[in-house]
C-alpha cells in the first residue's frame, strides 16, 4: 500500500524555551490524535519529525500513524535552518519509495516546516539540497514576531504567520496541520499540480495568517 | 463558556436555531447543532450563486417530496438523510439536516480500551471497507458478521435505486458519503446536497477518489463545455455503488492492483483509475493481478484475492462484479443497475449458511454448489447434511420451470411469503402481512424438517399428502414440495449435501 509521507520540521532553538516548546510539543500530541481518527490518514499517513537547533536530528523516523511515539523535544541553541534542509532531503531520498517497474512507490511528501527566529546557518545551501526533491506540499510557518518570512517565502510560496507563539494559537496552527493532511490523504489522488498550493488546503483558522 | 444560540427563520418560515459553535466543517461547510441536537445546520463557507441556491431549494423542496410524501415515503427516513431546509445567516447559506441515528456513531470504537479516541465519532463507512483497519484496529463488537454486509449493501442499493428512480443522480457516493452500522445492518446515505440532475443541475464535484468512474477521470482534463467531458451522472453512480458492494463484501478495491502504469504516483493514480483501469480479478487479462508479497500483514487474508475470490460472493453477484467491473467499466451503458444489486443481493441473502466454527468473524458464508462446502474465509469444513431447495414457478398449468433461485436450509431459517410466491418480492413496497414467515426448518432427530406456520396448500408432492398448520414435513433428496397453489405459487425440489 501506498504511504502517504508527512515530515514536521521543527525549531527548537533557545527561543523556543518554555511556553512555545510545550505548545509545539502539545500540537504534536493534537496532530497525531486527530490524524488516527481518520480512517484514510491511519491507512496511510506516515509522520516523521526532524528537529534543528545548533544542530538538525531526525528525533522520529517515518512512522506509521497508529505505532508514532511522541518524543521528547527540548529547547536551546542556535537556529541551524539549513542543517535541517539538508536533512530533510536526506531522509525523504531514503525513507520515501520511489516506483518501479514491479512496485508502485509512495505519495510524495507533505512537509511542514516551523520556526520562530531567523536561520544562523548557511540555509541557502540547505535550499538547494531540498530544491532536488520532489515534494506534494511544502508549508512554512512563521511563529511570532522574530520569525522571518522572507527567508522562508524562498523555500516555499505557501508561507503561513502565527502573531505569537503562545499555546492557543500553536494548537491552532497543529490543528490547520492535521486538517491539511486529512484533506490531502483524499485530494493528494486527485490533484493534478506538481505542488499544491494554498488554494488546495483547508481554509486556515484566525490565528494562523497567510503570508503573500 | 457557553456559546450562544442563534435563532433564525427558514425560507419555508419556520424557526430554525443552532448553537454557534462549530461541531465539525467538511470539504464546503461549517456544521452547527440545534440546541436539542436533533438537527444540524451546515453553512457553506463560499457564496452559493443562483444556481446553486435553485438547487438547493429544489432538494429540499420538490425533490424531497417527491420521495417522502408519498406513500411508503417514511420508509426512505432511515435510508437518506436528506436536507430540509434553507436558512440564511450573515449572508451565508446553510442547510438543515436531520441529526444521524445513534447507530451510525462508534458505542466501542477501536481496539485496547479506544486507543484511537473514535468512540461517539461517526461510522465513516471507510473504517469498515479497509482490511487493515477491520483487522488490527476496530474493536470487535463494532466490526458486525458478513450478513450484515450483504444488508448494509441491500439498503445502500435500495436508496441509490430510489434517488435514481427520481431521475438523480447522487453523483458523490463514495464510503464518506455513506454512514453504516455493521452492528445491526443499517445504513444511511448522507451529503445529498450535491445532488445531480441531468439537464437541470450540473455537478460541482467529481467524486471521491476510489469511486470516481474511468471515464470521469480520463476527460477531466478537458473543458467544462467540451462535449467529450464526462461528468458524474447516473451511469457513473452505477460504479460507484459497485466498487462500494465490492469494498464492503472483500475489504479491497476492485482496481487496485500491482501493475504500475507510470512512474509518478499521482499520474500512476490517474491512468489505474482511468483509462487503464482493470479489474484486479479479470478472467483473462492477470497484469493487474494483487502481488502478495507487497501486502502487509495486517491485509491478509481479505486483499489477497487469490485467498478470497470475488465469486465467493455467489453466482449472482459474480455475474454483476463481472458486468461491472469487465464489460461495463469502460462501458457505462452496461453496468448493473442500482435495482439489479439489490435483487442479486437479496437472492444471495437466501444462499448464505451459518460457519460452524465460532471462531468465524464473517460467521456466514455463501454455499459454492459443491459437494464439499465450506467456509472460504476460515477455511472450515461443513459437516454433516445440508439441504437446498431449489425453486420452480408455475408458467403453465401443471408444469413448472426452473427460477434460478435457490434457498440454502439452516436450523431455525424461516420460510417467507416471497419464497411462497414469485409475484412477492422483499423490496419497500412488501406488505407488512408479508413481512411474517410462513413456516421455518428444523434440524430435529437427526432429520431436516419444514414446518407449517400458515401455509394453506402446503403439499408433499412426491407423498402425495396436505401438511397442515403446525405439522412437519422432512427433507429428503429429491423431495418435492409445493408451497402454494395461488398464482405464482412456488414448487420446491429438495437437494441434499451429505458431510
Amino acid at each position: 500500500m501506498r504511504k502517504l509521507p508527512v515530515y514536521l520540521v521543527l525549531d527548537t532553538s533557545g527561543s523556543m524555551h518554555g511556553e512555545p516548546i510545550e505548545a509545539v510539543k502539545n500540537g504534536v500530541q493534537v496532530l497525531v490524535s486527530t490524524l488516527r481518527q481518520d480512517p484514510y490518514a491511519l491507512e496511510t499517513a506516515h509522520l516523521s519529525i526532524i528537529t534543528f537547533d545548533e544542530r538538525a536530528k531526525q528525533v522520529s523516523p517515518l512512522t506509521e500513524l497508529s505505532m508514532f511515539q511522541l518524543p521528547s523535544l527540548t529547547a536551546n541553541g542556535t537556529t541551524c535552518l539549513g542543517a535541517a534542509l539538508s536533512l530533510l532531503a536526506e531522509r525523504i531520498e531514503a525513507e520515501v519509495h520511489k516506483s518501479t517497474a514491479e512496485k508502485k512507490g509512495d505519495w510524495r511528501p507533505l512537509v511542514f516546516i516551523m520556526t520562530d527566529g531567523a536561520p544562523t546557518d548557511n540555509w541557502e545551501r540547505g535550499l538547494e539540497d531540498f530544491r532536488k526533491t520532489k515534494c506534494a506540499m511544502v508549508v512554512a510557518c512563521a511563529a511570532g514576531q522574530s520569525a522571518q518570512t522572507k527567508v522562508l517565502k524562498k523555500i516555499t510560496d505557501t508561507v503561513v504567520s502565527l502573531d505569537t507563539a503562545d499555546s492557543m494559537t500553536i494548537k491552532a496552527f497543529f490543528k490547520w496541520v492535521s486538517a491539511s493532511v486529512s484533506f490531502g490523504s483524499q485530494k493528494v489522488e486527485s490533484t493534478h499540480q506538481e505542488i499544491a498550493g494554498m488554494s488546495e488546503l483547508p481554509p486556515p483558522p484566525p490565528e494562523v495568517n497567510i503570508v503573500l | 463558556m457557553s456559546a450562544k444560540t442563534i435563532t433564525l427563520k427558514a425560507s419555508d418560515g419556520s424557526t430554525v436555531e443552532f448553537v454557534d459553535e462549530i461541531i465539525g466543517s467538511g470539504g464546503m461547510k461549517d456544521v452547527y447543532f440545534s440546541p436539542d441536537k436533533s438537527y444540524v445546520v451546515g453553512f457553506f463557507r463560499d457564496k452559493q450563486d443562483f444556481n446553486a441556491k435553485d438547487r438547493l431549494q429544489t432538494i429540499t423542496g420538490i425533490y424531497r417530496e417527491r420521495i417522502f410524501s408519498q406513500q411508503g415515503g417514511d420508509y426512505w427516513k432511515d435510508l437518506f438523510c436528506w436536507p430540509t431546509k434553507i436558512v440564511e445567516h450573515k449572508g451565508k447559506l446553510g442547510l438543515v439536516c436531520p441529526t444521524y441515528q445513534a447507530c451510525f456513531f462508534f458505542k466501542y470504537g477501536s481496539i485496547n480500551n479506544d486507543f484511537l479516541g473514535i468512540k461517539g465519532k461517526e461510522k465513516e463507512g471507510k473504517w469498515f471497507a479497509s482490511a487493515k483497519n477491520q483487522n488490527k484496529f476496530l474493536a470487535p463488537e463494532e466490526r458486525g458478521d458478513w450478513f450484515k454486509y450483504l444488508q448494509i449493501c441491500i439498503r445502500v442499493s435500495r436508496a441509490v435505486k430510489r434517488m435514481h428512480a427520481a431521475g438523480l443522480a447522487h453523483s458523490d457516493l463514495s464510503y464518506k458519503n455513506v454512514l453504516i452500522d455493521p452492528t445491526s445492518g443499517r445504513a444511511a446515505i448522507i451529503d445529498i446536497d450535491g445532488l445531480v440532475v441531468p439537464g437541470k443541475f450540473a455537478p460541482d464535484v467529481l467524486g471521491t477518489p476510489d469511486f470516481i468512474a474511468p471515464e470521469v477521470i480520463m476527460t477531466q482534463h478537458l473543458k467544462m463545455d467540451d462535449p467529450n467531458r464526462k461528468l458524474p451522472n447516473i451511469p457513473t453512480d452505477r460504479h460507484a455503488l459497485a466498487v462500494m458492494i465490492y469494498m464492503y463484501l472483500l475489504y479491497r478495491h476492485p482496481l487496485r492492483g500491482g501493475k504500475v502504469n507510470a512512474m509518478e504516483a499521482s499520474k500512476d493514480e490517474e491512468l489505474s483509475m482511468g483509462e487503464k483501469a482493470l479489474f484486479i480479478e479479470h478472467p483473462t487479462d492477470a497484469s493487474n493481478r494483487v502481488k502478495p508479497a507487497q501486502l502487509q500483514d495486517s491485509q491478509l487474508p481479505q486483499a489477497d484475492p487469490v485467498k478470497i475470490p470475488y465469486t465467493v460472493c455467489g453466482p449472482y453477484l459474480k455475474e454483476l462484479f463481472d458486468r461491472a467491473f469487465i464489460n461495463g467499466l469502460h462501458n457505462p451503458n452496461v453496468r448493473p443497475t442500482a435495482n439489479e444489486w439489490e435483487d442479486a443481493l437479496l437472492k444471495t441473502v437466501d444462499l448464505v449458511q451459518p460457519c460452524q466454527n465460532p471462531k468465524c468473524w464473517h460467521k456466514w458464508f455463501v454455499f459454492d454448489n459443491s459437494t464439499k462446502p465450506k467456509c472460504p474465509f476460515c477455511g472450515t469444513d461443513y459437516k454433516g447434511q445440508l439441504p437446498i431447495l431449489n425453486l420452480y414457478s408455475p408458467r403453465q398449468e401443471g408444469t413448472f420451470t426452473p427460477d434460478n433461485y435457490r434457498l440454502m436450509v439452516y436450523n431455525n431459517q424461516y420460510l417467507y411469503p416471497w419464497h411462497a410466491n414469485r409475484n412477492v418480492w422483499p423490496n419497500e413496497r412488501l406488505a407488512e402481512e408479508d413481512k411474517k414467515p410462513v413456516g421455518y426448518f428444523v434440524f430435529h432427530q437427526n432429520k431436516w424438517l419444514l414446518i407449517n406456520q400458515r401455509l394453506t396448500d402446503l403439499e408433499d408432492k412426491t407423498e402425495g399428502k396436505k401438511i397442515g398448520f403446525g405439522e412437519a414435513v422432512e427433507l429428503t433428496d429429491n423431495k418435492q414440495i409445493l408451497l402454494s397453489k395461488e398464482d405464482g405459487g412456488r414448487l420446491i425440489v429438495v437437494q441434499m449435501v451429505n458431510n
